[in-house]
């Protein structure tokens, strides 16, 4: 597998906290990457090393075969880390000839073309410091993309959107790595968008991987039997701690292998069963089991790096 | 690399007008129209004077020689005024876009010394163009004076001397960098706009009182090798008096000590700002 970040033991310390801790992880080229974890997790602190913005305490780490903060690996990655943000007195258009100069050039056409292409062309002479949190988002992707990388990182990259916005940046993520081979790393809360768009997730947890595959492995390997029977309550009795109530249904948390012994324990118990599917787990479940994450406060005993 | 920093910072810095009016404009708009301002003041003074004295009129209608703007210019091109004012600048450039969300978005793009090279090249820039502006400001207000007076206007080069007028303007125009690149070695270590501004404010300060009341205190003569290493603007005086042939001859190695501390003093704080910067973790501040 050929690989475009290469991370071993990478860590990041501030005062007593670790925001990363011995991070091992191979990201490989093309597709669309997911980094997942509660806020602290160590993700933006992960970005920010790989771009070079940080130094890490310990590890290292190769990206696009370079070492970290190597010019000629960096010029070939784009990055949007969190809402970016610009220097107000200049237009959406005069932003992206900066960066470009900064870069060694880009063409006014790539840069007219990706103004466009992020819904920012009748904006383009507009002054920033008037931009709503999504146009700046869709400024930063253009900034990130308009020099063609071969790798890209973007962080939250729908936050502040509208709902039409998300779709469209779904499609261009997937579109960048499905028609244009580039590798696309994401981190976002959204896990029903990483779901949709990515091939594979790391999920962090203080500083580490918790757990990493595909997508569709990870979700198939939560997958739960639904059962629609009559009477319910005896169902759940029957199966116990195993069982819980879904609307009129039942899930039940069984292995593929305990099935069979499952049903007929049912049915010899005078339980009718009308329907029993399998549903996958999604990636909301996986992410919940894997940080231990509540759904009201955050996960309760998760990493409290500073760095996010 | 350089060249694109340089054309990413020249870019970034020719559209912030507030930057550009206060590092350029400002000081030449203030002398010229506060000497206008003074020239009428004292032509009516001067008049009244006349009047009751009952003198000619014509009383010192000399002819004002336009060319004198040149050394004019080139003398006080590092003034006081426009020192402040190119701090303005190298605050807006060195500091007021020292920003983790800034550097994120360029640092990935070039090398980090290159980015503060381009920093460094804009600033010298802005400080030339400063000082070509205060030379136009020069000759308005030669005309000015001319015409407030109304006294003839000639252009005489006769006594002009071409490399005395380069050595002062260079002289003047490393002042000013010097100044900027002080204001850069704050700005890196510092990363706040305030500590940009006074701290080069605070050097000059401190300057002062060591250079007037303390220098005797601390039995150092002007001339000797601390007094000039210390005290960038000693040295700066040294060679402008050099450079102006008065009566009093200079002690003697005075000028090589002055030139040593004034390349000094400009290649440290570089040397010092990228050592710095390369190592400096960029985070969210």
């Amino acid at each position: 597998m050929q690989t475009v970040i290469e991370i071993r033991g990478l860590t990041k310390t501030y005062g007593t906290v670790k925001a990363l801790d011995g991070l091992t992880l191979s990201i490989p080229r093309g597709g669309v990457y997911g980094i997942l974890g509660p806020n602290g997790a160590g993700k933006s602190t992960l970005f920010r090393t790989l771009l070079g913005l940080i130094r890490p305490t310990a590890g290292e780490a190769t990206v696009m075969g370079g070492r970290i903060g190597d010019p000629a690996a960096t010029r070939r990655m784009g990055s949007m880390i969190e809402t970016p943000r610009f220097p107000p007195f200049m237009t959406a258009r005069q932003v992206l000839v900066w960066l470009g100069y900064a870069h060694g050039g880009v063409a006014s056409s790539d840069i007219e073309a990706w103004l466009k292409r992020m819904g920012l062309a009748e904006a383009a002479d507009r002054r920033v410091r008037g931009f709503s949190v999504g146009m700046l988002q869709r400024l930063g992707v253009a900034a990130a993309l308009m020099t063609k990388p071969d790798l890209v990182i973007l962080d939250e990259p729908t936050s502040g959107m509208d709902p039409p916005g998300i779709q469209e940046m779904r499609a261009l993520i997937r579109s960048l790595a499905d028609d244009d081979g580039v590798t696309v790393i994401l981190a976002s809360h959204q896990l029903q968008e990483v779901q949709r768009v990515c091939d594979r997730v790391a999920i962090f947890n203080k500083g580490k991987v918790i757990t990493e595959g595909r997508v569709s492995d990870l979700t198939a390997s939560g997958e739960r039997l639904r059962l629609s029977a009559t009477p319910l309550a005896k169902a759940m009795g029957v199966l116990g701690d195993k069982a819980t109530l879904d609307g009129d249904a039942l899930i039940a948390a069984l292995t593929r292998a305990e099935t069979p012994a499952a049903i007929r324990a049912l049915v010899e118990a005078g339980v009718d069963i009308e329907e029993a599917r399998w549903i996958g787990a999604d990636l909301e479940d996986v992410f919940m089991s894997e940080t231990g994450w509540t759904g009201v406060q955050g996960a309760p005993d998760k990493g409290t790096d500073h760095a996010g | 690399m350089l060249v694109d920093a340089l054309k990413s910072e020249a870019y970034r810095v020719s559209r912030n007008r507030t930057t550009l009016f206060f590092s350029i404009l400002l000081t030449p708009l203030l002398f010229v129209f506060g000497g206008l301002a003074y020239q009428i003041m004292t032509k009516a003074k001067g008049d009244a004077l006349a009047a009751k004295a009952n003198l000619p009129a014509t009383l010192g209608n000399q002819p004002v020689n336009l060319a004198e703007a040149f050394g004019f210019a080139a003398g006080n091109g590092a003034n006081g005024v426009l020192l402040v004012f190119m701090l303005l600048a190298a605050a807006a450039v060195y500091a007021g876009d020292y920003r983790w969300e800034t550097w994120r978005l360029i640092s990935a793009r070039n090398g980090r010394p290159w980015l503060i090279l381009g920093k460094i090249g804009v600033m010298k820039v802005l400080a030339m163009i400063a000082m070509l502006a205060m030379l136009i400001a020069a000759f308005i207000f030669f005309v000015t004076q001319a015409l407030v007076a109304g006294r003839p206007m000639s252009f005489d080069l006769s006594d002009f001397d071409l490399v005395q007028f380069l050595l002062t303007w260079l002289l003047s125009y490393i002042r000013i960098v010097q100044y900027g690149l002080i204001a850069l070695l704050a700005a890196v270590v510092s990363r706040s706009l305030l500590a940009t501004l006074f701290a080069p404010w605070a050097l000059g300060f401190a300057q002062t009182i060591l250079g007037g009341p303390l220098l005797p205190i601390l039995g150092w003569e002007p001339s000797d090798w601390a007094a000039q290493l210390l005290l960038p603007g000693l040295a700066y005086d040294t060679l402008k008096a050099a450079l102006a042939r008065g009566p009093m001859p200079l002690p003697e190695g005075v000028v090589m000590k002055a030139v040593v501390s004034l390349v000094l003093w400009c290649v440290a704080p570089v040397a010092a700002s990228i050592a710095w910067f390369q190592r400096q973790d960029l985070s969210k501040e």
